[in-house]
């Protein structure tokens, strides 16, 4: 502990120099609007800023980047909760919740709440891999494939709860996600699946242009077909701040969306995007007010947006500790380190102490940046709702063009937001949930390949899943919650093909 | 002035400005180098460089424009489409050679072969090394393959992908030593293989030195061999493949090249360009930093490689066979 409190003195002499607080801000700053400009994710910032670090010394480049990276999970829940446009993957559970709240005439409170959530969430996290982040990364080692499906399972007996629609609906858009997920390259043998000699459809259909599509450009078609309350979400300046209910009622599920992103975060791979969908869930599982998930619930803004904060620190920790990429953004962090000469892995810490440790210590002093860059902003945002839709909508429109494209360079990604927007009016007609389309189509890749590898790995042996033991506890985790399920089922003393056709009927 | 004069005059001009441009010295705009492999990976790392380094050498901003997917087979793709004006080039590495093979293997028109490309310089070459992990008990590359020729089945590769740079090696050694039945555990790339090994969910696989240095250091890797032509510098008790009576060579190179049909003249402004920035001091000490030893080769020397490792990759390939 005693080591621990001089190597973060050390880190915090590191980060207090005046170059590398200005490193950090630039970073921070850089990050917000990478966030908030849909499309134009932290992967494609970093990417692009790359070149001009390498002018600079290595401490003073990864505070920058790493600034960039977390800066964008702030930024991300703006688009989100104003305009529904789900800046990326991880920010489309604030969408549902966020962009009601505004509705409701409280942008400004979900903002905040969005604001003070990553601010804890990130500074957790912190503190965590200041801590424990070796043991931790050893640990999260061991989750292999099979660990992997164990846990894609449970997110998906999870999405029973996420929906605001009845259960069949939500297994039907779910099943939609996940065959929207077999396009592309089988993970495995290489060959093209559903992708008619289209290139771009080999590597599947991307995230965010569907994202997009169904949540922003769907709400904007829908707009004309209904009455046009425009009143509403004008907020009021002494609005702006969260009321005491609110905080209330943010205060929990910000804790449990912190501990659960992190050790989401943690693990290698890219289950760090499921982070936000599970936080939502368990919110809405245990919150004693399920039925405002949807229409504005504090908690459905407070849980995914400090999950996915945490997550985005947590992915930290296997890359400093073990030199291991979680993703592609920390790949190219890690890139950025070995262009300056400081190979990431198990001797970071005691080759590099300097880089280690002001790398650290500049994210407590980034998070606190990021809060002080994001409070004012809120006020400033808000306003972007006062903008009359017959110039905003258009707006948002070419926003939405030009970030999908800018994600990966794709006409055909901008084709498949379009054709996504059209499906997304028609669900929405239809009053079908599109949340869990998206989590179909995030876990339908991962899943396929942790399954597969998992059985390669057993000789086809189905029982691999119950003879390791964190992948043995996640399973008995998912059978106590469908027992659960089925156990008030039960007790209600309705069959529930019953309560199913009686949810239909709603 | 009427407008008969005015017509001719304009066209005129619109000719002449056109001769201008014809003639205007190579490059008169920016340059952009697709990269066919998304970013943080070896092409990404080994681009960046010179690309920075040849923006004065041409007096030009030189833009790394990243266009990955289907395992660098997209950019390929986009690249060989490009207008062959010298103003899109492509950094692309071993995987350009195999496409067209696998193709051939599963009765597929080829999209892209590697007649489509000129090559013009090879910017690095990173031996690959044979790895197993700590839990293992094989200290040698005879005690390995002696345990894999008994119990093939217990023992799991891991590999960036099928027929992929980390497939290939580990195919080519089990040809050469007469293994069969290992079991193939493929992932999503380098970085992930190398994860499966760490944790344990497999037990062997075939990386780069550059990509497996700071784990081997740590004594978290074993490598066994290297498929390396002499000793790696940063490994130099590993052993080469040759010194132990495999004739197997394998590199997961980086290289860059124009699209078919580009002007010589435009051709060789490019690759003096290149040359003299690949031997430029910052490029090199880039190099070194990210781990890498100087294996930049010109355009001649680079084009003689290329047949040939693309002959071993086919080859390799083929004695694969179907798989998945």
């Amino acid at each position: 502990m005693g080591v621990t409190l001089d190597s973060l003195w050390l880190g915090f002499s590191v980060a207090l120099q005046p170059a590398v607080l200005w490193y950090a801000f630039l970073g921070c700053l850089v990050g917000t609007l990478v966030g908030v400009l849909p499309g134009i994710g932290p992967l494609a910032g970093i990417s692009i800023l790359l070149p001009i670090t390498f002018g600079l010394n290595a401490t003073n480049a990864i505070v920058m980047l790493a600034g960039i990276y977390y800066g964008s999970q702030y930024g991300g829940s703006t688009t989100s909760i104003l305009l529904r446009i789900p800046g990326e993957a991880s920010s489309v559970m604030t969408c549902i919740d966020g962009n009601a709240m505004a509705r409701k005439g409280r942008a400004g409170a979900a903002l905040c709440i969005a604001a003070v959530g990553s601010w804890i969430a990130g500074t957790f996290g912190v503190i965590v891999l200041t801590l424990v982040a070796p043991p931790l990364a050893t640990i999260a080692l061991k989750f292999g494939p099979p660990e992997y499906t164990a846990l894609l399972v449970l997110g998906l007996v999870f999405l029973a709860y996420m929906s605001t629609t009845s259960l069949s609906r939500t297994l039907l858009m779910a099943a939609f996600g996940l065959l929207l997920g077999t396009i592309g390259i089988d993970p495995l043998s290489g060959h093209f699946r559903y992708s008619f000699d289209i290139p771009e459809l080999g590597d599947g259909i991307g995230i965010v242009p569907v994202a997009v599509g169904l949540f922003g450009l769907g709400e904007i078609l829908a707009t004309p077909s209904h009455q046009v309350t425009g009143e509403v979400i004008r907020p009021k300046l002494r609005e702006l701040w969260p009321n005491r209910q609110e905080w209330r009622d943010s205060g929990w599920p910000i804790a449990r969306g912190t501990v659960l992103g992190f050790l989401i975060g943690i693990i290698p791979g890219s289950a760090h995007i499921i982070s936000s969908f599970l936080s939502y869930a368990v919110e809405k599982k245990i919150s004693k007010h399920p039925e405002e998930f949807g229409q504005g619930a504090v908690a459905g803004v407070a849980g995914p947006e400090s999950a996915n904060n945490a997550a985005s620190t947590g992915a930290f920790v296997p890359m400093l500790a073990l030199g291991i990429p979680t993703g592609p953004v920390t790949a190219v962090l890690m890139a950025a380190l070995m262009i300056h000469g400081v190979p990431p892995g198990p001797s970071l810490v005691n080759d590099h102490p300097e880089v280690f440790w002001g790398f650290v210590a500049s994210m407590y002093v980034g998070n606190v940046m990021l809060l002080a860059l994001n409070l004012p902003l809120v006020g400033i945002f808000v306003h972007l709702l006062r903008i009359p839709y017959a110039y905003l909508y258009p707006l948002i429109i070419m926003f939405c063009v030009i970030g999908v494209y800018e994600v990966a360079h794709s006409i055909v990604d901008v084709w498949i937001m379009l054709i996504m927007g059209v499906v997304g009016y028609a669900l929405k007609k239809f009053s079908f949930d599109p949340a869990p389309l998206v989590l179909g189509l995030v876990i339908a890749p991962i899943f396929e390949m942790s399954l597969r590898q998992s059985l390669i790995m057993s000789d086809g042996n189905w029982l691999i899943f119950l003879q390791r033991p964190i992948a043995f506890v996640l399973m008995i985790v998912c059978a106590g919650l469908l027992a659960m399920s089925a156990f008030s089922a039960f007790m209600a003393r309705r069959d529930w093909r019953a309560q199913m056709a009686e949810e239909v009927k709603e | 002035m009427d407008r008969r004069q005015f017509v001719i005059g304009s066209a005129a001009a619109a000719l002449w400005s056109h001769e201008a441009a014809a003639q205007e010295a190579f490059p008169s705009r920016a340059i952009t180098i697709l990269n066919a492999f998304p970013p943080g990976g070896a092409n990404d790392l080994v681009t960046r460089p010179i690309a920075t380094v040849l923006e004065p050498i041409l007096k030009q901003p030189v833009v790394v424009e990243t266009k990955a997917g289907a395992a660098g087979s997209v950019g390929a793709q986009v690249a060989a489409n490009a207008k062959p004006d010298g103003y899109t080039l492509l950094s692309h590495n071993n995987g350009l050679a195999g496409y067209a093979e696998v193709d051939k293997l599963f009765a597929r028109q080829p999209k892209t072969t590697r007649a489509d490309f000129i090559p013009l310089a090879r910017l690095s070459a990173d031996p690959v090394l044979l790895l197993v992990n700590d839990q293992q008990p094989w200290k040698t590359l005879e005690e390995f393959i002696a345990d894999a020729k008994k119990q093939p089945d217990k023992i799991i590769y891991s590999s960036g992908g099928f027929y992929g740079a980390s497939h290939l090696p580990v195919a080519m050694i089990e040809h050469a030593a007469g293994i069969k039945g290992m079991r193939h555990l493929p992932t999503a790339g380098g970085g992930p293989a190398i994860t499966a090994v760490l944790g344990n969910n497999a037990q062997m696989t075939t990386q780069t030195v550059q990509a497996s240095l700071s784990h081997i250091k740590a004594g978290k890797l074993r490598a066994l061999a290297s498929y390396g032509a002499t000793r790696s510098k940063a490994l130099p008790d590993v052993p080469t493949m040759k010194e132990k009576g495999f004739d197997l060579e394998y590199y997961l190179w980086v290289g860059l090249f124009a699209p078919k049909g580009t002007p010589a003249a435009i051709v060789s402004t490019l690759t003096s360009a290149i040359d003299k920035a690949g031997a430029s001091p910052q490029f090199t000490t880039a190099m070194a930093n990210i781990g890498l030893e100087p294996s930049y080769q010109s355009a001649a020397d680079f084009t003689k490689f290329w047949d040939e490792d693309s002959r071993r990759a086919e080859e390799t390939i083929r004695q694969i066979g179907k798989v998945g």
